[in-house]
């Protein structure tokens, strides 16, 4: 007994603080090992591609947080960024772009929500099937071949900065502020982990858990279809792939962060650490002259390993 | 007799469905395409569904168990690129590059099982995640289609046996052969079992351990196996070849009848799926409508199918 006694509480600190150990080491190794990684240029560069992947987080958070998972973050991103181009190229453009933009993410999330729970299928294979839904249309759109501009305004948010701090960025915390606000100082947020932790339990106390599960892929989507078009904007051409990746790197990013893919447990802060953590790691195998595949391979173990070392928790 | 039609609907009311549904796009295509019904057709599609077919097969059996495998479009990629760059037009290399591949397969479906069950992580993020290590691994052995096959490679996949194409021929004994094994054999019949009650079955002392093993193992086995079909008709390896088939493989197995909660299903309505899309696909190209097109459908057929699924499951 009082081996355990005294090992709980070092477990405990490395399960709290363990990922920002792991970010912190992350940073200093790569920062001795390539002294361009810690230059401002450099930094400001990694933000600006922090930004859309932690805007897409908050989304795959909230849905993981009510036990399900968004795979069609990704193509709701691509066809929002083929959409900012659509129109003329202008700032005139920009608002129409943005309401169009938003309609089609909302409207996948609101179909993926009703599937799931009106219909009971997997959140897995509903957003896999929107995601080639979304991918058909937009590629049958195009002809294959997307053209025009996004609108100048666009270009700013996504790849400029302000002193230094990128516009993006600035997005990206006043987003995750309200919506961690929103999941720790109000009923809808008691409800989400209630849904998510046991929802036997949330339907007994009269909670409308499909109504919060739907909810969160309806933000989940919205969310999605911004950071598409902020991505647009970093990117500046538009091709049918914007934002690839992004559905696994979401994933990644939020059980890194401790969000249990089981449900009701987990937070925003944690997701965007984990996104922190992704962001870096691309950046290091870039500074450090390794082959870029091994993003790939390396996000591969670190889910994996991830998911391992947090699933002891429940 | 109609006790015995009840049954039949109730039972194997989706493979009924299928089969309906598979006559009604082959009249459809009758009557719009004159050269949809010729009998040269019919074996194209028998031809072209080999590799969609062989995935499902795998894929089966592991969403029997109620796992899924999402690591078999990455490895089809894998296996298809080390087959054609490994032998490179030797004939004797071949040799060495399938044992290779089919090795591969295995292993990484072994791999997948072993870290869900030891990890105890879902085999969704396991195999997400191996998903991402083989496609870097096929990406950091080349970018480009790679190597070439030694002559007369190609007649696996044009070939004929006895009138049929040597793909369907390979595919419907598969089908078969496996068939009866999750009927007859105690381990076949312990996939259903894990899959329908995995505690059940554990404190029965059925050996789970060894039904995911083989369930993952035979999957990975079928997507090295139908990498070695799509490089048979495309001539090389490429890095990219495999990527539709992940979510591609899932959709008939779902279209079948298999539930993805898992103890469910079969691998017949599995083929009869794997008919149907790709009649559905066949029939798309004579309406000359873009490959585009076929992602919609494909997308609407899987949300359609698992609707209509569930809802059966919630009557019983």
């Amino acid at each position: 007994m009082a081996h355990t006694e005294q090992m709980a509480p070092a477990r405990d600190i490395l399960r709290t603080y363990g990922i920002h150990i792991v970010l912190a080491a992350l940073i200093g190794v790569t920062a001795i090992l390539s002294p361009a990684f810690l230059s401002g240029n450099n930094i400001s560069n990694m933000l600006l591609q922090a930004a859309p992947l932690g805007i897409v987080v908050i989304g795959q958070v909230l849905v993981i947080l009510v036990r399900g998972l968004d795979l069609s973050v990704a193509s709701v991103m691509a066809t929002a960024a083929v959409v900012a181009t659509t129109f003329s190229g202008q700032d005139s453009d920009a608002f129409p772009v943005f309401v169009v933009a938003m309609l089609i993410g909302l409207a996948t999330g609101l179909v993926n929500g009703l599937l799931i729970t009106k219909r009971n299928v997997s959140p897995f294979l509903v957003t896999l099937a929107t995601m080639t839904l979304l991918q058909g249309m937009r590629f049958a759109y195009t002809q294959g071949a997307p053209s025009g501009n996004v609108p100048p305004i666009y270009r700013v948010l996504g790849s400029q900065t302000f002193y230094g701090v990128p516009y993006n960025l600035m997005i990206l915390v006043v987003l995750a502020t309200v919506f961690s606000v929103l999941l720790h100082k109000t009923t809808y947020g008691r409800q989400v982990y209630l849904t998510g932790g046991n929802p036997v339990m949330a339907r007994l106390v009269g909670i409308h858990a499909d109504r919060i599960t739907i909810a969160s892929y309806v933000i989940s989507g919205g969310l999605a279809a911004l950071a598409g078009l902020i991505y647009s904007g970093f990117v500046g051409i538009v091709d049918n792939w914007v934002g690839r990746g992004f559905e696994l790197d979401s994933i990644v990013a939020a059980v890194m962060g401790g969000v249990a893919l089981s449900g009701g447990r987990g937070t925003i802060l944690g997701g965007l650490f984990g996104a922190a953590i992704l962001v870096v790691v691309f950046n290091a195998v870039l500074m450090l002259g390794m082959p870029i595949e091994f993003q790939i391979i390396i996000k591969g173990i670190v889910i994996i390993a991830a998911a391992a070392i947090y699933v002891r928790r429940a | 007799m109609i006790a015995t039609f009840t049954f039949l609907t109730k039972r194997r009311g989706g493979l009924l469905t299928v089969i309906a549904l598979i006559l009604v796009l082959t009249i459809f295509g009758v009557l719009v395409s004159e050269t949809f019904g010729t009998a040269s057709n019919a074996l194209n599609i028998l031809e072209q569904s080999t590799p969609l077919a062989l995935v499902s097969l795998g894929q089966t059996l592991v969403i029997i168990t109620g796992g899924i495998d999402l690591s078999v479009g990455s490895m089809i990629s894998l296996a298809s690129v080390l087959l054609s760059g490994i032998t490179n037009g030797d004939p004797l290399m071949m040799v060495v590059a399938l044992a290779t591949i089919m090795g591969a397969g295995i292993l990484v479906g072994l791999i997948n099982a072993g870290a869900s069950i030891y990890l105890r992580v879902h085999p969704l993020v396991v195999t997400l995640g191996m998903g991402a290590i083989l496609q870097g691994l096929t990406l950091l052995y080349t970018q480009t289609p790679i190597g070439k096959m030694p002559k007369g490679f190609s007649q696996l996949a044009y070939g004929k046996v006895l009138g049929l194409p040597i793909g369907a021929v390979v595919t419907i004994a598969a089908f078969v052969l496996t068939a009866i094994f999750l009927r007859k054999v105690p381990l076949g019949r312990y996939i259903y079992a894990t899959g329908d009650d995995a505690t059940g079955a554990q404190l029965m002392g059925l050996p789970r351990h060894k039904v995911l093993f083989l369930a993952y193992g035979f999957c990975g086995l079928m997507a090295s196996i139908a990498a070695i079909f799509l490089v048979a008709r495309l001539g090389s390896g490429q890095p990219y070849t495999g990527q539709n088939f992940t979510l591609t493989s899932i959709t008939p197995v779902v279209v079948g009848g298999t539930l993805l909660s898992g103890g469910r299903g079969g691998v017949m309505g599995t083929l009869m799926g794997v008919y149907m899309v790709s009649l559905l696909n066949n029939l798309l190209n004579f309406l000359s409508l873009s490959t585009h097109f076929q992602l919609i459908v494909q997308g609407l057929i899987v949300i359609i199918a698992v609707s209509v699924y569930v809802e059966n499951k919630r009557k019983v």
